[in-house]
């Protein structure tokens, strides 16, 4: 089991967009939820730990491992992903979804055994998904679909998952069941749970830890009862809000 | 029960190709009796033996059409196979051999070799040789760009339109003779096989189709959208460029020899896909079962319909677009 991811000095940018962040350390066996507007680079930070992109070497370190030096399929057993939102061509049935997490352990000129189609179906139960192997995705619900391909990282049997905007398009209940399965994850499987968040309440109701981001850069990390508070969120959101607990929750107002 | 049901199915397709070679064995011009047919395979192998048949059984059995069905096998799993997997590859259902340029590389090659290069350079290595450059083409044009998939397609799109000029150009130069025998070419035929030819497409085209066969579930993966196959281990551009090869060269090698023959590669993969859905673990065997059957099917319909032969290229066509219409009015919904 991992201990921590570190980040240092990485950089990453497109056109006109720099994602920089000097040091940061990631709790391991924790909800972690990176907070922050549009554009702040949420996204791309997940796939520089996702390995999707390119991101130079010594600046991913996953227990003093440097995250850029493992091959792909090393570095897919450690790390998976799911990306905001997923194109799919064909309509492939649940089972065959989930089972394609296997990909790292399964030669490109082999199939999937008896003992990878065991962990799909263990990963789909773990969901609360059992009884959905032969239907079609496209029959699901957004919510169930979201939790499919929640299965699917946990195919992969990877320590680290890392989610972006995994309750996007949920209504409050698929978002809270899709919340605390996040918290199962972590708790029970002592995964790692990486999510991009916009519902802050979720954020701050739900995560061990929080990172706030703007313009590419860390403006601020750490539980949220400690760095919370209403001047953080007016220098990230740009806008006043008002935290309130309630009911040993917090309640946001804008 | 339904289980079961589909076992056997399964197990038929597969056995479909080699039990439809056997029967069309005696199917043809000069009928062969079936009870002959087994006398004269028996014969064959041991000369001794058995009754004696006339020995142009032989002849027309194990030097015309034996190698002309076994290129009907092999060329029509080749094609269905290419073009399941091309499409998997670029998640689209419209894509078939024609796309990388294979198609028009290996008609401009044949063209070459029978106006202007005679038989020094046989047709059939010219559009192998000129298939493959296309195919190339358009890979080191693509190059590198960050949706690969499209600029792929795009890229075969525009060799393809070029290779189909310069077919154009050496057309208009071709005397009459040559032209005739391009143009029969260009519309697809089996009747020309050989063993000799045989020997090199055979052996390319068992090697591709058992390679993709092999890959068959890693095509699921594949399908994804490159960042997901990319997060999940898969070298995707690694995988994407076998895949391509091994498409392009049985694509390639069974043009070379059959000449271009359209609609195999698109309308099997969708029957396929509409009978057992998107996986291809079993869309990929099944499509080169089913493309195997349905061009000996083909072939032997061109031998027999009329007192000519009518070239396969443009029976295919002929059979394949109203199934297809039928196909698509009918069709299960497989692609999203």
């Amino acid at each position: 089991m991992a201990v921590s991811i570190d980040v240092r000095e990485l950089s990453f940018g497109y056109k006109d967009f720099r994602l920089s962040i000097d040091c940061l350390r990631l709790e391991t066996r924790k909800v972690t939820s990176i907070v922050g507007r549009n554009g702040a680079g949420k996204s791309t930070f997940l796939k520089c730990l996702a390995g999707v992109v390119p991101v130079s070497k010594q600046s991913l370190f996953l227990d003093g491992r440097d995250l850029a030096s493992l091959r792909m399929a090393e570095r897919a057993k450690l790390i998976s992903y799911v990306p905001q939102e997923i194109s799919l061509a064909l309509d492939y049935r649940v089972l065959d979804l989930v089972l394609m997490g296997r990909a790292a352990f399964i030669s490109p000129f082999s199939v999937p055994s008896w003992k990878d189609l065991r962990t799909a179906e263990e990963a789909l139960r773990f969901v609360g998904l059992e009884g959905f192997e032969t239907r079609n995705f496209s029959q699901l619900s957004s919510g169930e679909r979201r939790l499919v391909l929640i299965a699917r990282t946990l195919a992969q049997s990877a320590e680290i998952l890392l989610l972006d905007e995994p309750t996007t398009f949920l209504d409050p209940k698929h978002e809270i069941e899709v919340m605390n399965l996040c918290r199962k994850l972590a708790l029970d499987k002592g995964k790692t749970v990486i999510v991009t968040l916009h519902n802050l309440e979720t954020a701050v109701n739900y995560s061990d830890t929080m990172v706030f981001m703007k313009k590419g850069k860390v403006v601020a990390s750490g539980k949220p009862d400690e760095v919370l508070n209403s001047s953080l969120l007016e220098q990230v959101y740009d806008i006043r809000m008002t935290i309130v607990p309630h009911d040993g929750k917090k309640i946001i107002f804008r | 029960m339904q289980n079961k049901k589909a076992k056997i199915l399964t197990v038929l397709f597969f056995l479909l190709p080699f039990l439809l070679t056997l029967a069309s064995l005696s199917i043809g011009r000069f009928h062969v009796p079936p009870k002959d047919l087994a006398r004269t395979i028996i014969q064959t192998i041991s000369p001794s033996t058995g009754p004696r048949v006339p020995t142009a059984y032989q002849d027309i059995l194990f030097r015309i059409r034996l190698p002309r069905l076994l290129l009907a096998l092999m060329a029509g799993a080749a094609l269905s196979l290419s073009g399941a997997s091309l499409q998997a590859l670029f998640k689209n259902p419209l894509v078939n051999e024609f796309i990388l340029g294979i198609s028009f590389g290996a008609a401009f090659g044949a063209a070459l070799s029978l106006v202007f290069l005679g038989k020094n350079f046989p047709a059939q290595i010219a559009a192998f040789i000129f298939s493959l450059i296309a195919v190339l083409a358009v890979l080191l044009i693509s190059g590198r760009s960050e949706s690969h998939t499209i600029s792929i397609l795009l890229t075969g799109v525009i060799v393809s339109a070029f290779f189909q000029a310069l077919l154009s150009l050496v057309e208009f130069f071709a005397n009459p003779y040559a032209l005739q025998s391009l143009f029969f070419w260009l519309l697809g035929s089996l009747s020309l096989a050989t063993w000799k030819d045989l020997s090199i497409s055979l052996p390319i085209m068992a090697v591709g189709i058992v390679a993709l066969i092999m890959m068959r579930w890693r095509l699921n993966v594949l399908s994804l959208s490159d960042e997901e196959a990319k997060s999940m281990g898969v070298n995707v551009r690694r995988e994407r460029l076998l895949v391509i090869l091994f498409a392009s060269l049985i694509t390639a090698a069974a043009t070379a020899v059959a000449g271009v023959i359209g609609w195999i590669g698109l309308i099997i993969p969708h029957l396929v896909r509409m009978m057992v859905g998107a996986d291809n673990r079993k869309v990929i065997p099944l499509a080169a079962a089913l493309g195997a059957s349905a061009l000996i099917i083909a072939d032997d319909i061109t031998r027999v319909a009329a007192t000519f032969e009518i070239p396969i290229g443009i029976l295919t066509s002929i059979i394949g677009i109203p199934f297809f219409i039928i196909l698509l009015r009918r069709s299960r919904k497989v692609w999203l």
